[in-house]
């Protein structure tokens, strides 16, 4: 693998130039990127991560100039959202940048030392403090500034391409929480591994492991993904027969259709998208059904179903705030984000809203009271629910015969469709369908590499 | 329905009535004033549907459904939408239930009985030969004799019974409850009515809510708006009736609406207001109309609707064939009840969207016992009731702060059952329960749920207290005049549609009499 190290405006050999805010890095990078041909790999550190995102999202806009970018590399990145940087440890950074040379040298090294998991060999520890303190003050301050403070998460989207992340099991802001989080919601393809004892500075402190990760995800770029819930033959031998109707049939065909994984959420953000995906593992645990982009959609669309709690606000922005709501609740009480939760502490969570006794002051992050967190709960629960039973593998599993009750006339008021001729008990048609049970389906395993 | 060879009429053309809305309190209207010759126009908010687009789907059938947005408040927030409010030319009726059995003679003089909620200002006999020429007209299916009525004769033999019904039949006989199949607005064969298509008989397709395909179902669409455009009524789909001209006197000079994205107005020297219990206050409320008593937008009613749940042995596939096939009225008056008036009994089969609607919301469930529960639905059936509500001063329509596409504020609905609902409510729990271990049920389980819209501008005899008089006539705005589930004075045990109907014919009759 060839490699190209590039540095940031500010930093390293670039420390000369200027233009800090994430776009300018990018134009920088992106000039970069024009100047060679070829395929080519982007791989961003930290606030190069941001860069990177920011780049595929341009990349797959059709910018000809970044045509060719086959995959992301993302270390200890900062994420398209506002980075989750405690305000005290933001100050502390800004108070020595420009300070006197000899605190100025204590304090990159400090900073340093802070940000690995155990600590760097005496060499790589010497240039990296080097690194700190050559950094342009002002590139510095631009980032804990603004940089990291942009909030580019509808912007970057949801990217097609395939992407690696990877994360310091110690890193304090950044870690394998954050990616999941903040990172992993971006991308339709991305895989998260987590490099065990090591903090933010991961490529310091363990080049092998993370040269090894990258050599791994190039040589098999994305994971499978569950296919769409699977239709018995029998089932779709009635949907394709005459006892159902055209109009049905092609709706059935349209809702038995793969979800597209890059779906791009219109009234959520991608990371209220990812936070709902994982409220609906748990209220429905159906395998390849994307029940939240369906859900995103119809809010999207304005399609509501004729009312709503007059205790809620408007539909969308009742699931933005219940998400956020949930996902601050999940962070009060386990100190990690909902996404990553086990089931049961995600199930319990549920439960309280359920109850209405989920309850997150705002100052740490709750939107809605406890009750209506339960009124959103209810709605969310017969979202995910009638929209599971418009999938016709739902009513296969149900053994419904219904759609087979019509067909197709030419008459304006038609005559002589099927329907049922008889509706007692226990008297099925022969050709009704029976119940039928898929096989169990168990959520992909998180990635660990040691 | 195929309106292309239907007369028109020209927006400067002063017409003789105009008519908001097209379900069960319109249709009749317009027919009957047709029939006289008038000239009338209906404006019909939704658009014109041909049975084509039904397709034996619940999500597909949502385009019938009213889904501009309603705000639910109270201690017992209603459901709209798919629940009770339709739009298209036919209104609700294109997905209404069709179980039409007529009121109960002592439900209009409640009050009179026993001093709770209030008297109708017209009498069950007076109702009387409306009901009936209104089962005539539609076809109404029903059983050779009614147990509660001896008197009473259907035109048409009952539907089939399904699983349910034959559950609750089988239920009813070991406990001593009278049963019967039925009344429903649903043709068992084959049937022309008046200036209609022919309506084959129903294929059993249970999906009654969803749009009939067959015209089986008598929605207006097949019943009482053809008879209107054979005698030259107009019909204005996509036609959004919001304000009204007046003339030196006050009277209604023109009705102001949206059509195509343009403000249009129709001359005309009558006004049938037949929007529905939400959309004729909100409309009255939105142009400060008809209002002097302050009683518009008051007292709005749903039905106590509690459904009781269980799973069976039978295979039941609640799915097939008229949905509530099966009815007792032997608790419109409880003997040990606790509560004024009472409740009807009906059998239930559901279809698949709506009941997991239910069950997400009513039952709680999700994961994997929700899936689970659902994959028994072969085996599923219930019961429920329509039962009494009473006006009461905390059940209110107005206008909220919030605006629609239009710019028009926004129906908010607190409704909230009193201590009379309550109590009947459990009475009915405490009965179905019974009954459905009575037919061996496992898993029961209770629904709670609100159901139709009715009340906010009541007919009265007093214009201080009322806003439209015993025929549904302003009692402020002389050439207005109300025929929808707005004007009941209580909600009534019986399921409204036929009411509204009955009420309807009288309402255009008396129009015809002294209206003009």
């Amino acid at each position: 693998m060839r490699v190209v190290p590039l540095d940031l405006p500010g930093f390293g050999d670039a420390r000369e130039e200027s233009g800090y805010s994430v776009d300018a890095m990018a134009d920088r990078i992106a000039g970069a990127i024009a100047a060679r041909s070829g395929p080519y790999r982007l791989a961003g550190h930290s606030m190069g991560a941001k860069v990177a995102l920011t780049l595929a999202r341009r990349a797959e806009d059709g910018d000809p100039n970044l045509a060719g970018l086959s995959s992301l590399v993302l270390v200890s990145g900062s994420p398209p959202s506002p980075e989750p940087i405690p305000e005290d440890r933001r100050s502390r950074m800004l108070s020595w940048i420009d300070a006197d040379p000899e605190t100025r040298a204590r304090e990159a090294r400090q900073f340093i030392q802070a940000n690995v998991g155990g600590s760097l060999p005496l060499d790589f520890e010497n240039s990296a403090t080097d690194d700190v303190l050559r950094a342009a003050p002002a590139a510095w301050k631009a980032w804990l500034d603004s940089g990291a403070h942009e909030d580019l998460c509808r912007r970057v989207g949801v990217l097609r391409t395939p992407a690696l992340v990877v994360a310091g099991s110690e890193d304090a802001d950044l870690g394998p929480d954050a990616q999941a989080a903040l990172t992993l919601p971006h991308l339709a393809h991305g895989r998260l591994v987590t490099v065990d004892g090591v903090g933010h500075l991961l490529p310091l402190e363990k080049p092998d492991a993370l040269a090894r990760a990258i050599l791994d995800h190039a040589a098999k770029p994305s994971d499978p993904r569950a296919a769409p819930p699977a239709i018995p033959p029998g089932y779709a031998e009635l949907i394709a027969s005459d006892r159902v109707n055209s109009r049905l049939r092609s709706a059935l065909n349209e809702r038995a259709a793969a979800d597209d994984p890059a779906y791009a959420p219109q009234a959520l953000d991608p990371v209220e998208l990812a936070i709902l995906r994982a409220v609906f593992a748990r209220v429905l645990p159906v395998a390849g059904l994307d029940a939240a982009a369906r859900v995103d959609a119809r809010l999207a669309a304005g399609r509501g179903d004729g009312w709503r709690f007059i205790a809620l606000p408007a539909d969308d922005e009742a699931y933005r705030a219940a998400l956020r709501t949930l996902d601050a609740a999940s962070r009060a009480k386990h100190e990690r984000p909902f996404v990553v939760l086990a089931g049961d502490r995600q199930d319990a969570l549920l439960t309280l809203a359920q109850k209405g006794e989920l309850a997150v002051p705002p100052a740490l992050g709750g939107r809605l009271d406890a009750d209506r967190m339960r009124f959103w709960f209810e709605d969310a629960r017969a979202d995910a629910a009638r929209l599971y039973l418009s999938h016709p593998a739902a009513l296969a599993r149900l053994g419904f015969s219904g759609i087979g009750a019509g067909g197709d006339s030419p008459a304006p008021i038609a005559r002589g469709l099927p329907g049922f001729t008889n509706t007692r008990l226990d008297t099925p048609e022969p050709w009704e369908p029976e119940p039928w049970e898929p096989e169990p389906w168990k959520p992909l395993a998180e990635e660990s590499a040691r | 329905m195929n309106l292309d060879a239907m007369r028109t009429h020209s927006e400067d053309e002063t017409v003789d009535a105009v008519v908001i809305g097209t379900g069960a309190g319109g249709a009749p209207v317009l027919a009957i004033l047709a029939a006289a010759g008038l000239k009338v126009v209906a404006l019909e908010a939704g658009p014109n549907f041909t049975p084509e687009k039904f397709a034996f789907d619940e999500t597909l059938a949502d385009e019938i459904y009213w889904t501009e947005e309603r705000l639910s408040g109270g201690s017992t927030p209603e459901a709209f939408g798919g629940n009770n409010s339709g739009t298209g030319v036919g209104g609700s009726m294109l997905h209404w239930g069709a179980f039409v059995p007529r009121a109960d003679a002592r439900d209009l003089r409640l009050h009179t009985e026993t001093g709770e909620g209030v008297d109708w200002p017209i009498s069950h006999g007076e109702l009387r030969p409306f009901y009936e020429r209104v089962e005539a007209f539609l076809g109404v299916s029903g059983p050779r004799s009614y147990p509660w009525d001896a008197e009473r004769r259907y035109p048409l033999p009952p539907v089939l019974r399904n699983g349910p019904a034959e559950l609750m039949a089988g239920a009813c006989e070991a406990r001593g409850i009278r049963w019967a199949d039925a009344p429903a607005a649903v043709v068992s064969r084959d049937f022309e009515s008046e200036g209609g298509p022919m309506r084959q008989g129903c294929i059993n397709c249970g999906f009654c809510h969803q749009g009939c395909r067959t015209g089986a179902k008598a929605s207006m669409d097949v019943t009482y708006l053809p008879l209107a455009v054979s005698h030259g009524a107009e019909i204005r789909p996509e036609s959004f009736a919001h304000g009204f001209e007046r003339d030196r006197d006050g009277r209604i000079a023109a009705v102001v609406y949206m059509k195509d994205g343009r403000e249009r107005r129709q001359r005309c020297r009558a006004v049938f207001l037949c929007a529905g219990a939400v959309e004729t206050p909100r409309l009255l409320l939105h142009t400060g109309l008809a209002n002097g008593s302050g009683q518009v937008g008051r007292n709005y009613m749903g039905h106590v609707a509690t459904q009781v749940w269980g799973t069976f042995d039978h295979e039941v596939r609640m799915n097939r064939g008229y949905p509530s096939s099966l009815i007792t009225e032997d608790f419109i008056r409880p003997e040990d009840a606790d509560f004024a008036g009472g409740y009807l009994i009906q059998s239930l089969g559901v279809v698949p969207v709506t009941f997991a609607n239910a069950v997400a919301r009513g039952r709680g469930l999700w994961g994997q016992p929700l899936l689970d529960y659902l994959g028994r639905y072969n085996h599923l059936a219930g019961i429920g009731i329509n039962g009494e509500t009473l006006p009461c001063d905390a059940n209110v329509l107005a206008l909220s702060d919030e605006t629609d596409a239009r710019g028009m504020r926004k129906a908010r609905i607190d409704f909230g059952y009193s201590t009379n609902e309550n109590r009947l409510n459990v009475h009915a729990t405490k009965v179905m329960r019974d009954l459905w271990e009575a037919a061996g049920a496992k898993d029961v389980w209770v629904l709670d749920r609100v159901a139709h819209t009715l009340g906010t501008c009541r007919m009265g005899r007093d214009g201080g207290t009322a806003v439209v008089d015993p025929h549904g006539r302003s009692f402020e705005i002389d050439n207005l005049w109300i025929s929808d589930g707005s004007t009941f004075p209580s909600s009534l045990a019986a399921n409204p549609a036929l009411t509204i109907m009955a009420l309807a014919l009288r309402t255009a009759e008396r129009f015809l009499a002294v209206g003009r």
